[in-house]
């Protein structure tokens, strides 16, 4: 990747762009995440995290963290997307009984834990009914308007959310935030699209048409190849797990051929680490740099297979 | 707050190449070999600092508890306001927290032993294991010791895998295979030969063994007339106080130092030493590594060493560690090592050349290798034999093709019950079929007291194969286990003495024949021996409570007696760990049982070994309360035991100080209650009494000459003189009539000496033979210790490679 002169100042230092940002979890929900968190800090900038999983945070990583709003939340099936006077709320059913999430619960945990912060969205999943579509997309901008007038602590990078299911809505919706003084556009629901490529970065260029210079943050695309695409395009920073939900399964980003079976955990962790440092750029200390291409299991992989079943039979 | 940059200036031409080549901050993994006193620490400093100014942690391994204490005073200065911890076996025990906690200390200093404990809890430690850096290994060559180089290396390998950023600075004087260990960690090697003070290399040759004190007098006496002080090292405890006294008669102000004298001890002597209050010390192995106390002349006043069984021709390696701290920076313009050799020995020129061993991994040892899988399974990190085999495939065994065949011993430890295979779970981490390994319990207590596989398999042996062990058989069991420290050796006049001695004890185990015992308790020899004057040493501190008549009585330090007491209470704890309960007792009330369950009977032995309590005194910590003190205290008045107790008047315990009625009452009333299901013999011992094989030896051959005969060889005979060599020296024996005369000082003294022996040997003297037979022979019907002593052939040739 290019780097540029831009930046988004933090409380906790400013993040560079173009940037990817890895995303994390707190709790035992992904031990996985657990193992990566504390190295997050050497490989990127900064870390992304969910509102359901930032409630659990019990220590803080040591670099910017951004609390995006759970919006996704509302394709679950178990939820529902609810108007509450001009604002979005999502109602979850959790073991029957009803949490409901509000634009002002989010930016109350947003104000207290974050460093950049992400407005209540609504994604709308393809093919959804374009009233439907619509109407989340109105309310995705009511909670966007309304965290604005909100925020209290000024110190607080707040992106709007942008929601659509095409480059007209993408457009529209990018321009009900003109002229407010958001400090970032981040534009979400491409995930489930990321395979009509063309559409998604028509969406992407529309958006940054409308938007100036503000800093532009698209969610959840982390594939190397695709994430410089959008860089080229203009955007400033992404987000995803990919890299560690690659590492969980045995893989490896820089070899796709490569599975490893029965990776032990610190073999998943160097994965991961390795996947990132893919996907950020960075290199890692010459020390492990063979690790980017071969972490140690690697080469015992196809060797040893055959061998491992017979002497599991055995045992 | 980051420490103020350190701007030290390199004080040597080494130094300075490798900071201005960058070596130390590539992050590449980078082993340093340079002499003793040229500067390691300091480029270790190096290190230390710039991952500090990188906000980032350092670990600093030692060996030595001492040197780490020095280290962390020096260094709470130097990196100030960094906090600096230090985590030894001085510190994490109840009452002694560390100073300063794992997650506050960017500097840690800390031993192998603590380090690998961090690993293998690796998850409680996860606050601050990321943040590491760089982790300096100090006395890099430690990868290769018997004991604590497997552990060494596993718990590298555990950190590695788990911090993937941190890189590794290893650092030795003494390696021979530099370049492969560099290989192994992928990284970087740097070596070089000067010293800050130029060592004269000197041979002092003797025909005499009883020459060499008057030969130590002479070369320690040219160099503390010139100003210098002198360091001579010795190959056991009694030769440096003997020695040392010998000095004294000589006018010389020299003291003895070893690991017998308690820790303050040893400090003060070390400080007299660095100033001007004693000129001379004589010591064993304990300086041998680390600690800062150069000097102008070191002397090897021996050229072998005690391993724990038996003497050994000092390796290249451990001559250059004693050597290496000849000269003084700032006083010494050359310093110099001095060899006491005989005038035969030719092999000692050989140390001079500085060719050092190569490091072996200690994980070509299956036992280590046992105990590595179990951590690596226990610590969660390797959990399928693929996975644990993949893990040991990195390992330095490995890269040196020593490796054992790693399923082999996960079939074997299955096998023994201290691994066992439960079924995958369905997330998918591994494929259907494969099974994880679990450390039984009797693996996990392995792992969590630091045991050897082969000290708990030693345990559940014996324990499945004798039902009703005595305490006795409790303590040899402990004693003879690979992880009992210190060992005690037996010297051969000590025989006699321990057979009286052991006649009094009960066992059930040495009931057996000779054969069986070795079999069973997997030692022999001096080995064994050692581990049964080990058992009395401390079933007499039980009996007496006081480790100076203790040490006395069998010619130690009190010293020892305490840390062989520590070390056998953490092996019965264990035992604990792993004893099934098989209380049988009836229920039926009011009959007192006389059977004692295992459990409970190792339970009382470990307090009494831990405060020197009888059997009797221990039932009075029967009752909730009453702790050792106050068990020895009510002995003092006359109750000896719990039923004493039971049986006592509220008016006879109030002669104890602070004593009321109410607790007096509560106590005698809480006894009366533990022997309606317990009794005072309850702890009595009542197996057999140990009978051992008498020789039956003959007066007129001393069994230790001819054991050394059979060591000689005849090299020439010329009429009726034969040229007897593979002693200290060759030697003549002539017959004349019938009579054998040598030309010896044993001979001279009116001895039948070794020589003499070894010619009538020679010449099939049937009596000698047979008594020679009787040596080497094992298959006693009752334990010999006459035989142990002499089992194994003792090697006194040197183990290099001609």
């Amino acid at each position: 990747m290019s780097p540029t002169l831009r930046a988004l100042p933090t409380r906790q230092g400013a993040i560079r762009f173009p940037t990817y940002i890895p995303v994390t979890t707190f709790g035992e929900k992904y031990p996985l995440d657990n193992l990566v968190r504390p190295y997050l800090p050497r490989l990127a900038q900064a870390a992304m995290v969910s509102f359901h999983y930032a409630r659990q945070i019990e220590e803080f990583p040591r670099l910017p963290l951004l609390v995006d709003s759970g919006g996704f939340a509302s394709l679950f099936n178990t939820a529902r997307v609810v108007r509450v006077g001009e604002l979005g709320t999502i109602e979850i059913n959790i073991d029957e009984r009803i949490e409901t999430i509000h634009p002002g619960s989010v930016l109350a945990l947003q104000e207290k834990i974050a460093d950049v912060a992400f407005t209540l969205d609504f994604p709308i999943p393809v093919g959804m009914d374009e009233a439907e579509a619509q109407t989340r997309q109105q309310l995705t901008i009511a909670n966007a308007h309304w965290a604005l007038n909100n925020r209290r602590r000024r110190d607080l990078p707040l992106f709007a959310c942008v929601q659509a299911w095409d480059t007209t809505s993408a457009r529209i919706c990018a321009q009900a935030y003109a002229g407010a003084t958001f400090d970032g556009i981040a534009i979400g629901g491409l995930v489930p699209r990321a395979r009509d490529l063309p559409a998604v970065l028509a969406i992407v260029a529309a958006v940054r048409a409308e938007i100036g210079n503000l800093p532009l943050h698209v969610f959840g695309l982390g594939k190397p190849e695709l994430v410089e695409m959008l860089f080229k395009l203009g955007v400033d920073s992404v987000d995803s797990s990919a890299y560690v939900q690659l590492a969980a399964e045995g893989r490896l980003w820089s070899r796709p051929e490569l599975h490893i079976t029965q990776a032990t955990a610190t073999d998943r962790l160097h994965l991961a680490l390795c996947n990132l440092a893919t996907a950020t750029g960075q290199s890692l200390p010459l020390s492990i740099s063979r690790i980017v291409f071969n972490t140690h299991s690697l080469q015992f992989n196809s060797i040893d297979q055959d061998t491992a079943h017979a002497h599991d039979r055995a045992l | 707050m980051q420490a103020p940059i350190d701007l030290d200036v390199p004080n040597s031409a080494a130094q300075a190449e490798i900071l201005a080549s960058g070596l130390i901050h590539t992050g590449f993994n980078c082993i340093l070999q340079m002499p003793t006193g040229s500067g390691k620490t300091w480029l270790a400093e190096q290190a230390i600092a710039a991952a500090i100014r990188n906000g980032a942690r350092a670990i600093y391994l030692t060996p030595l508890r001492a040197l780490a204490s020095e280290l962390v005073a020096r260094w709470h200065t130097r990196f100030a306001p960094t906090k600096v911890g230090i985590f030894t076996g001085d510190y994490g025990v109840t009452g002694k927290p560390y100073p300063v906690p794992f997650r506050d200390a960017q500097v840690l200093i800390m031993t192998p032993e603590r380090l690998d404990a961090c690993t293998r809890a690796w998850r409680s430690h996860w606050s601050w294991i990321p943040e590491v850096d760089v982790l300096v290994v100090d006395e890099f060559h430690l990868l290769g010791d018997r004991h604590r180089g497997a552990r060494l290396e596993g718990a590298i390998s555990r950190l590695r895998r788990l911090n993937p950023f941190l890189y590794i600075l290893g650092l030795s004087a003494t390696l021979g295979n530099r370049h492969e260990l560099a290989e192994w960690l992928e990284g970087v090697e740097y070596q070089s030969n000067w010293r800050p003070i130029p060592i004269q290399w000197r041979i002092a040759r003797y025909r005499r063994a009883s020459e060499k004190p008057a030969l130590l007098v002479e070369e320690v006496k040219r160099n503390t007339s010139a100003g210098g002080k002198s360091l001579v090292f010795v190959q056991s405890r009694r030769r440096a106080e003997e020695l040392s006294r010998y000095l004294q008669t000589h006018g010389l102000r020299s003291h003895h130092h070893h690991a017998g004298l308690p820790h303050e001890e040893r400090r003060k002597i070390e400080a007299d030493f660095r100033n001007i209050t004693i000129d001379v010390l004589i010591a064993t192995s304990t300086l041998e590594m680390g600690l800062n106390l150069p000097t102008r002349q070191v002397v090897l006043y021996d050229v072998q060493a005690f391993d724990g069984i038996d003497f050994q021709p000092l390796s290249t390696n451990s001559v250059w560690q004693r050597i290496g701290r000849a000269g003084r920076p700032g006083f010494d313009t050359q310093g110099e090592a001095v060899l006491l050799a005989p005038v035969w020995d030719h092999n000692v020129n050989y140390y001079e050349q500085e060719r050092f061993e190569p490091i072996c991994s200690g994980l070509a040892d299956s036992h280590a290798l046992a105990e590595q899988i179990i951590a690596e399974v226990t610590s969660g990190l390797a959990r399928t034999p693929l996975q644990i085999k993949r893990v040991l495939n990195q390992s330095l065994a490995a890269h040196q093709q020593i490796l054992p065949d790693v399923y082999a011993a996960i079939i074997e430890m299955c096998n023994a019950g201290m691994l066992k295979q439960s079924p995958a779970d369905e997330s998918g981490e591994v494929p259907q079929g494969t099974f994880y390994l679990q450390a039984t319990r009797l693996g996990h207590v392995a792992s969590r007291h630091l045991l050897t596989p082969a000290t708990m398999l030693l345990f559940k042996r014996v324990m499945d194969s004798e039902q009703a062990l005595t305490f006795f058989d409790l303590l040899i069991m402990a004693t003879c286990s690979d992880d009992c420290e210190p060992l005690l050796p037996v010297n051969f006049e000590e025989l006699d003495a321990l057979n009286v001695l052991l006649a009094r004890e009960h066992s059930l185990l040495l009931q057996r024949s000779q054969c069986q015992v070795i079999q069973l308790l997997g030692v022999r020899g001096k080995r064994l021996l050692s581990a049964l004057k080990m058992a009395l040493v401390i079933r007499d501190w039980t009996h007496r409570s006081d480790t100076s008549t203790v040490a006395e009585e069998y010619d130690c330090y009190p010293f020892e007696v305490e840390r062989l007491a520590e070390s056998l209470e953490r092996l019965l704890l264990a035992m604990s760990g792993i004893v099934e309960c098989k209380d049988d007792r009836q229920e039926e009330p009011g009959i007192s049982e006389r059977f004692v369950p295992l459990s409970e009977r190792i339970q009382a032995l470990r307090r009494m070994v831990a405060s020197g309590l009888d059997e009797c005194a221990v039932t009075l910590t029967l009752v909730d309360g009453i702790g050792p003190k106050l068990a020895k205290k009510f002995q003092t008045i006359g109750i000896q035991d719990i039923e004493d107790l039971a049986m006592a008047e509220p008016g006879d315990l109030r002669q104890l100080p602070g004593m009321s009625h109410k607790r007096a009452t509560r106590w005698i009333e809480a006894a009366q209650s533990l022997i309606r299901s317990k009794s005072a013999f309850y702890f009595k011992e009542t197996g057999p009494a140990v009978h051992l094989a008498s020789s039956g030896w003959p007066d007129d051959v001393d069994p230790y000459r001819l054991r050394r005969a059979l060591d000689l060889k005849i090299a020439g005979v010329d009429g009726g003189r034969y040229l007897v060599t593979g002693g200290l020296e060759p030697h003549i024996v002539q017959i004349d009539r019938h009579s054998l005369s040598c030309d010896c000082l044993d001979a001279s003294k009116g001895y039948q000496c070794k020589h003499v022996l070894a010619v009538q040997f020679h010449k099939g003297d049937r009596k000698l033979r047979e008594l020679a037979r009787q040596l080497g022979s094992a298959h006693h019907e009752k334990l010999d210790l006459f035989s142990l002593w002499f089992d194994g052939r003792i090697s006194t040739r040197s183990r290099r490679a001609s």
